[in-house]
């Protein structure tokens, strides 16, 4: 049962993580909230992924040690080094959860210029007043 | 938050069939990496592996990040830029 739990209490971590994140893009009404929600889901996917390149017993970062001396060019053992495909393919999730995230913050900025307010039920709100003042003008032009 | 809890309950459930934690004979770490750490310096001459997957085997996909990257701060600006010019005719 300690075996167990001891092989498997990253995932739990990250599935712990995740639903952190999960609960605050759907729970929360502040908009930078739900950004960062969205923010700790990818940084828990991130760690996910890059759990699944560790190997146990004495493995260490994909850095070739000898590479340059002729004689040692030959010996690497696959054990002694880290999986390196998740390490390259988490670069390039980090790289679009920045994009993202930086297009994101923009959004906010546009809408905190034109609202107001960040809160979504106060937005909602200030929408569907305006909403009611102009809709009878369109639907009725000639009232 | 009921929604919330089912869907991590789902995934702790789901967490039985992956492999142990630093497991080196796991399927993510016997399938392909191994030719990996054993052919990259070989191939391109360069004893980090990971820069050698994200700027040799992986190019295209870095150019594609790029073009990522390039896309989100031309929007940013843009988006950013436009409020300035409002502003400026309101005044």
């Amino acid at each position: 049962m300690t075996e167990y739990i001891l092989a498997k209490y990253n995932y739990w971590i990250y599935v712990v993580l995740m639903m952190i994140g999960l609960y605050a893009m759907m729970g929360k009404r502040n908009l930078v909230k739900k950004l960062i929600g969205m923010n700790i889901f990818q940084t828990s996917i991130i760690l996910l992924f890059v759990s699944t390149g560790v190997k146990k017993g004495g493995a260490t970062v994909p850095i070739l040690m000898h590479a340059g001396h002729e004689h040692g060019a030959q010996l690497i053992q696959v054990s002694d080094y880290l999986n390196p495909l998740p390490h390259v393919l988490m670069l390039t999730a980090i790289v679009v959860s920045i994009a993202t995230t930086g297009v994101a913050l923009a959004t906010l900025i546009l809408i905190y210029k034109r609202y107001h307010t960040l809160e979504e039920d106060e937005i909602l709100a200030i929408r569907r007043e305006s909403r009611a003042y102009k809709t009878p003008r369109i639907l009725n032009p000639t009232d | 938050m009921a929604a919330v809890i089912i869907t991590g309950a789902l995934l702790i459930y789901g967490t039985h069939d992956m492999p142990a934690w630093g497991d080196p004979d796991s399927p993510a770490n016997s399938h392909v990496s191994p030719r990996y750490i054993t052919e990259a310096t070989k191939k391109t001459a360069t004893p980090n592996i990971v820069s050698a997957v994200l700027a040799d085997y992986r190019s295209y996909d870095t150019l594609g990040e790029s073009a990522v990257i390039f896309t989100a701060s031309i929007s940013c600006f843009f988006l950013l830029r436009r409020i300035r010019n409002k502003e400026d005719h309101n005044d």
